[in-house]
């Protein structure tokens, strides 16, 4: 349980993004927003709590609300779309997220382990999914029917008429200046610093990842020059 | 009693007074017309000053006219006061883009360029749902657009990184904003190596979340100069400014945008089946208009302006059915996280405020989207309704999927639909195309492939950087 101090550098760093004053302009308790929230009808969320937890300034309330009901929000923004006062409860709930992470809430490195797979694949491949992540055995639910045709991956993948698809670790393939310009993205603001307070072990095979992709880029740049000369 | 004592106002009016009541006036009590109050009195007009006293109301109320817009920024009129300052330099639409007008949410204007086109992939469509692309490629290629001229899909793109963002809070506005830049950058000069001049490409942005999340970013990027100072940084290292600046597109355009200002072409020029029997319903992805909304395209002529124009516009153009469900404003469930590590959460929503109501409401024959997340969730879900009793089944597809099939598209090789779990065969064999025969052809097909023999929408050389 975080002292009283704590909570308050929790809702100051909420406050203190420069969104906040985007997202939040005041609340007339009308609830439009949690009547419209996919979220609200399975959990106990309500973005209009959440709004109003923020408006009224209620610190231990906030903290409590960050430990697991922000992770409920679906983030389709309907909230927002329907709010009479232009607030943004699922923009709010973005910026409270990124603030349960830096202040390394437990609540939010166990609700994110199984996201794990997906954080992986964007942090090194520069795209969210891949075809052979979304196989029969990751999703037994989707059933036995999920493909139409039986066959190799790799030759389903090379039957689509478009060269950049015809990948199966990736959903398309990016070049590797891509990958290793985004690797500075990551680096410079402070997303590869996220990632090690959530899950260092994610973090060491991700910057083993980088640092092995960086060196075959150099490599290749050696090779272009090479061949130049 | 006075005879302006409350209640008695109407006594005199013809057809009033206890007992008696005129011919649609349902007045059971002789005070004056039922569900106008005690006080209601008479005008006595004729009725054609009524009618023209009244016509205001038959008129057509044009919500996109009324100043709510007044209340709201557009964000475009301070990228070019950025511009004008030296600060920024903006990718504009040119008339060799063949843009065409549309109206947005409060009457704003806005160019959809149809040529000239940078591909934005998407992750979850390339990697789950490659039918969209391939579908949109094709029908490039049917209106003779010539690749490496009038498109280009290279390699040089990330995704924009903003499913892991809205699903794990990993990230930050400010890598956002860094990844938006990185790739727009790219498409704006993109068309150097093909031999074009800078801005040739203009994006088009397949993903729905992509969309929205740019348009996000973009407004916090013309508003913040400390923003976009700290990002000057970044695109500086990576080589990504010209002239010292940073590149921001006059629109963020959406495939679906695309695919709707083109849909009469569609209609007219390359649909051979007739599609009158086919019952349509939409599902609009949040993210192309609940994100700002302001941006998302209105069309009197479509739902009465009452509901963005996508999707169902295509649907009309091509003649198919349209068909309403109550629950159409609703989300799909998909959360970003939650279709990864909270399946319960989506399936039920998925099912329960989707595909049910489709199916018993509208009796559709396929239910149209226009993004990634929407289509995943709402195909992939209706096999474990079973375990519930919940044993719903509808179709689910892009709109340029189905465009794509009404135009003679193979239900293989370009519209892909091997990859959808939903029973999109019905749909195909209710659209007169014989599902069996196309599936043998693509299996006789896929030994082809493994043979080395495979057939391209362009010269694959192109994604490298190569001719056409």
């Amino acid at each position: 349980m975080a002292t009283y101090a704590e909570m308050q550098q929790i809702f100051d760093d909420i406050r203190g993004d420069f969104r906040y004053d985007h997202e939040l302009n005041g609340c007339l308790n009308c609830g439009i927003c949690t009547a419209t929230c996919p979220s609200a009808q399975f959990y106990d969320y309500s973005p209009r709590e959440i709004v109003q937890l923020l408006w009224t300034e209620n610190v231990e309330q906030i903290y409590d609300a960050m430990q697991e009901k922000i992770w409920a929000c679906a983030q389709c923004m309907t909230c927002a779309a329907r709010c009479p006062f232009k607030n943004s409860p699922g923009g709010l709930v973005a910026i409270m997220r990124e603030v349960a992470i830096k202040h390394e809430m437990q609540s939010a490195k166990d609700v994110l382990r199984p996201f794990g797979r997906v954080m992986l694949k964007l942090i090194t491949t520069g795209n969210q999914l891949s075809p052979d992540m979304i196989q029969p055995d990751h999703f037994p639910d989707w059933g036995p029917n999920i493909q139409k045709v039986e066959g190799d991956l790799r030759v389903l993948r090379k039957a689509i008429p478009v060269k950049t698809l015809q990948t199966v670790e990736t959903a398309w393939e990016v070049s590797l200046k891509t990958s290793v310009e985004m690797y500075t993205i990551w680096e410079m603001t402070g997303v590869l610093k996220s990632l090690e307070l959530m899950d260092e072990n994610l973090f060491d095979v991700i910057e083993d990842f980088i640092d092995e992709k960086r060196e075959d880029y150099e490599d290749w740049l050696e090779e272009q020059e090479e061949d130049d000369d | 009693m006075s005879e302006h004592t409350p209640g008695n106002h109407n006594q005199s009016a013809q057809g009033a007074g206890a007992g008696t009541m005129k011919p649609g006036f349902h007045n059971t009590d002789g005070q004056g017309i039922a569900g106008h109050g005690s006080f209601f009195q008479a005008t006595d007009l004729s009725r054609e000053d009524a009618v023209k006293a009244t016509d205001w109301v038959r008129k057509h109320v044009d919500r996109r006219t009324i100043d709510l817009g007044d209340r709201m920024d557009d964000v475009r009129e301070h990228m070019y006061e950025l511009e004008k300052d030296g600060q920024i330099i903006i990718h504009r639409i040119g008339d060799q883009h063949e843009p065409v007008g549309v109206k947005t949410l409060f009457g704003w204007e806005k160019q959809i360029p149809t040529k000239q086109l940078w591909h934005h992939k998407s992750c979850g469509q390339c990697g789950n749902i490659p039918g969209y692309p391939t579908s949109l490629l094709w029908f490039m290629n049917k209106f003779g657009f010539v690749p490496g001229k009038d498109y280009l899909d290279e390699t040089d793109q990330t995704s924009c990184t903003a499913w892991n963002y809205h699903g794990s809070g990993i990230g930050n506005v400010e890598s956002l904003a860094a990844v938006f830049l990185r790739n727009f950058h790219q498409a704006y000069v993109a068309g150097k190596q093909h031999g074009h001049e800078l801005g040739h490409f203009f994006p088009l942005v397949h993903c729905g979340t992509s969309f929205g999340n740019y348009k996000e970013i973009r407004k916090y990027l013309v508003e913040s100069a400390e923003l976009r100072e700290k990002v000057t940084k970044i695109l500086g290292k990576l080589g990504r400014l010209v002239d010292g600046k940073l590149v921001i597109p006059e629109e963020i355009i959406h495939y679906s945008e695309w695919v709707h200002v083109m849909r009469d072409r569609i209609a007219s020029e390359l649909q051979t089946i007739d599609v009158s029997n086919i019952r349509t319903t939409a599902h609009v992805a949040c993210h192309y208009y609940k994100m700002v909304h302001e941006d998302a395209i209105y069309d009197p002529d479509v739902l009465g302006g009452n509901r963005t124009a996508i999707i169902t516009s295509t649907a009309k153009a091509l003649g198919a059915q349209v068909i309403d469900y109550s629950t159409w404003y609703d989300c799909c469930g998909f959360g970003f996280r939650h279709i990864i590590s909270e399946r319960e959460f989506t399936r039920s929503f998925t099912m329960d405020r989707k595909i049910k109501v489709v199916r018993e409401e509208a009796n559709a024959d396929v239910l149209l989207a226009n993004d990634t997340g929407c289509v995943t969730t709402m195909d992939k879900n209706q096999w474990i309704g079973k375990a519930h009793e919940q044993d719903f089944q509808v179709p689910i597809m892009a709109e340029v999927q189905f465009a794509a099939l009404a135009c003679g598209a193979d239900p293989f090789k370009i519209v892909q639909l091997q990859w959808h779990a939903s029973p999109c065969e019905d749909l195909v064999e209710k659209m007169g195309i014989s599902w069996s025969e196309a599936k043998k052809n693509f299996q006789a097909y896929l030994k082809e492939v493994e043979a080395g023999n495979i057939e391209y929408l362009y010269n694959p050389e192109l994604a490298y950087g190569g001719k056409a």
